[in-house]
């Protein structure tokens, strides 16, 4: 039988793990790396560059070189890349591809289904551009799970009095808070909020920005707009976010930075980790109001919670620590990896999905709220456009649920029902998710016709809308997988993987010791043609 | 409300920790991934009878109305006493206005 994986799908870094004998493992690649940092670059030889190979050419080639494409995933946003240009879709499928291999590889049979972890906060479009992204990789998508959902899966501490936890998850470029409930092996997810924007990556275009303001400040010079310039700035910045993490004070030193007639200017500094902790803590104060929002879904306090957990890799930062423990009133436990934890959670879930005999319940919520727009009532008295609730944010998926609205005025013959996902009261201030009408309805005076719309919401997170009109029965329906951005058709799908699969083919010829590796993408192509 | 301890294998007199065993119970039978539509109707009997279940703790611990049992024969005995004052002071009133 295929193995079935587990992958964390970062915005700085990705990683993979598998099943064997009911445990969870990190694949680490050739040289022993747990992280593929989720960076695509193209060599100036064409050649595609995946992971730590990408980075290393990221400050001489920014131009060559993709990162953080997670925060582009669910737009229309085209990179381009050698003589093509990618959707975000398709530059995380290249990152999935790579994982693909390695686990292939390492496990020496073939990898056809995973489960692929998103930010809890994620919008319906980026969980599909997720899934998109892990079918053009090749493989089968069990699941789309949430990062701190799977994170709290591989909490050890399991025993059968009811444990209530905190996970706080800041990674690269997101930040979700889940408060979860663990009774032996069942976890359930009670409340998430967070920011799909928000994560190291914020940090290090801060200090990026302090960096400038202090070259400046000592040549009276402006640094450049130049891409190389200042991607050397952001590797320098972010080493200083690492350097201060550890230790109270470090230095930046980037020789021949700009030059002004014919003078090399160098950026000399030193730092302290008091003026990181300055620039940070505003964009830190957010995730302590997030908290907070999330205990109050979950009607809790802080005192309620029996533990905190810290995910992600910018926790390794003291001040968001120190800001936790403070705001919650208790320390947060040194857990599992905070890298590594959510691709083991991932690999867990695709071991029950896919079989195995694990022992793990999971239940999740729904992140954002999902409603249409309708005629409510206010203070101001009925106002049309208003958002109206169907199934309200945190609700347990799977979900079924129906609400009865009734026609506005007399002779109504057509009732347009718009789908949105969000928090706002006003239904157009939030993602619209689609529409459909119902048409040619028995003429009415107003109020007397009632059309009951009907939310079928499944774990996959696919929505399904049915609108009844309840006299005659007309009906429509629509199923939201998502309409309105940058959805692939099975055969641009089928294309893109084509294409994603040549470039890794190219890369495999260059490269003598990889035989083993064609043999099994020629496997895997085999299998797709009598797929299709 | 019977119905929904029947789906999660109940007695109506279950306390709150049993509701919660049974639902936990169901939930290793029917999970989610397998069987949607039998853990939807868990889960919602689950809310339902929790809802319930906090109304009642409510109700128990809300502090009630001071309430007092009256003694009727007493009662009637002060209307009738009250019936003939007020016939007496009507006639009296009368010979009082003119």
């Amino acid at each position: 039988m295929a193995k079935a994986v587990g992958i964390d799908l970062g915005t700085t870094n990705s990683v993979v793990a598998a099943i064997s004998d009911g445990q969870p493992w990190v694949i680490p690649d050739d040289n022993g790396e747990a992280i593929l940092p989720s960076c695509v670059g193209l060599g100036a030889d064409g050649k595609l560059l995946v992971g730590q190979e990408g980075i290393r050419q990221y400050a001489a080639a920014p131009e060559r070189t993709i990162k953080s494409i997670k925060r582009q995933m669910g737009t229309n946003h085209k990179t381009n890349l050698g003589d093509r240009e990618y959707l975000p879709q398709e530059i995380s499928a290249i990152i999935l591809r790579s994982l693909k291999q390695r686990a292939e590889k390492a496990l020496g049979e073939e990898v056809t289904q995973a489960v692929i972890t998103v930010p809890a906060l994620f919008t319906d479009a980026q969980r599909q551009a997720t899934k998109e992204a892990g079918e053009i990789a090749g493989f089968e998508v069990l699941q789309v799970i949430n990062e701190p959902t799977a994170a709290a899966l591989t909490y050890d501490f399991r025993n059968e009095e009811t444990e209530r936890v905190l996970v706080y998850d800041l990674g690269g470029g997101t930040f979700d808070v889940s408060i979860v409930e663990i009774t032996g092996d069942i976890t359930e997810v009670l409340a998430s909020h967070g920011n799909n924007r928000l994560g190291g990556d914020d940090f290090d275009r801060r200090l990026q920005l302090h960096l400038i303001e202090l070259f400046y400040q000592k040549h009276q010079v402006a640094v450049p707009e130049d891409a190389a310039i200042q991607a050397r700035l952001l590797r320098a910045a972010e080493q200083v976010k690492i350097d201060l993490s550890q230790h109270a004070f470090t230095a930046v030193r980037e020789p021949f930075l700009v030059s002004q007639k014919k003078k090399a200017l160098h950026l000399e500094a030193d730092l302290s980790r008091e003026t990181l902790e300055t620039l940070l803590k505003p964009l830190l104060m957010e995730t302590l109001s997030a908290i907070d929002r999330a205990l109050a879904d979950a009607s809790m306090q802080a005192k309620d919670l029996d533990r905190v957990i810290l995910v992600g890799g910018s926790t390794r930062i003291p001040l968001v620590q120190s800001m936790v423990s403070e705001h919650l009133g208790q320390a947060p436990v040194a857990g599992v990896e905070p890298d590594l934890c959510v691709a083991l959670g991932a690999a867990i879930q695709a071991g029950v999905l896919s079989g195995e005999s694990i022992d793990a319940i999971l239940v999740d919520v729904i992140p954002h709220s999902l409603g249409i727009s309708a005629v409510a009532d206010t203070v101001f008295g009925p106002r049309p456009g208003m958002f109206s609730v169907i199934i309200p944010r945190n609700s347990v998926i799977p979900i079924s649920r129906s609400e009865a609205y009734s026609t506005t005025f007399d002779g109504q013959d057509t009732v347009e029902v718009n789908i949105y996902q969000g928090e706002n009261a006003i239904a157009r201030e939030n993602v619209p998710l689609g529409s459909f009408l119902i048409e040619n309805l028995p003429q009415r005076p107003a109020g007397d016709l009632k059309i009951e719309v009907h939310f079928d919401f499944d774990h996959n997170g696919i929505l399904a809308v049915t609108a009844t009109e309840q006299g005659q029965g007309q009906q429509n329906s629509l199923i939201v997988e998502n309409a309105a951005t940058s959805r692939l058709s099975s055969q641009d799908l089928k294309q893109s993987r084509a294409e994603i699969d040549s470039l890794f083919e190219v890369d495999g010829d260059l490269e003598d010791d990889e035989d083993q590796d064609m043999e099994l993408d020629e496997d895997v192509e085999e299998e797709k043609d009598a797929e299709i | 409300m019977s119905e929904n301890h029947a789906l999660l294998g109940i007695t109506p007199s279950a306390n709150p920790a049993e509701i919660k065993a049974a639902y936990h119970a169901k939930l290793k039978e029917f999970p989610a991934h397998k069987y949607p539509q039998e853990f939807k109707a868990i889960r919602s009997a689950y809310e339902t009878l929790q809802k319930d279940s906090q109304q009642t703790n409510e109700d128990f611990f809300e502090i009630s109305p001071a309430t007092v049992k009256l003694d009727q024969q007493a009662l009637q005995g002060l209307r009738d006493r009250v019936a003939s004052k007020l016939a007496v002071s009507l006639e009296e009133l009368i010979c009082l206005t003119f």
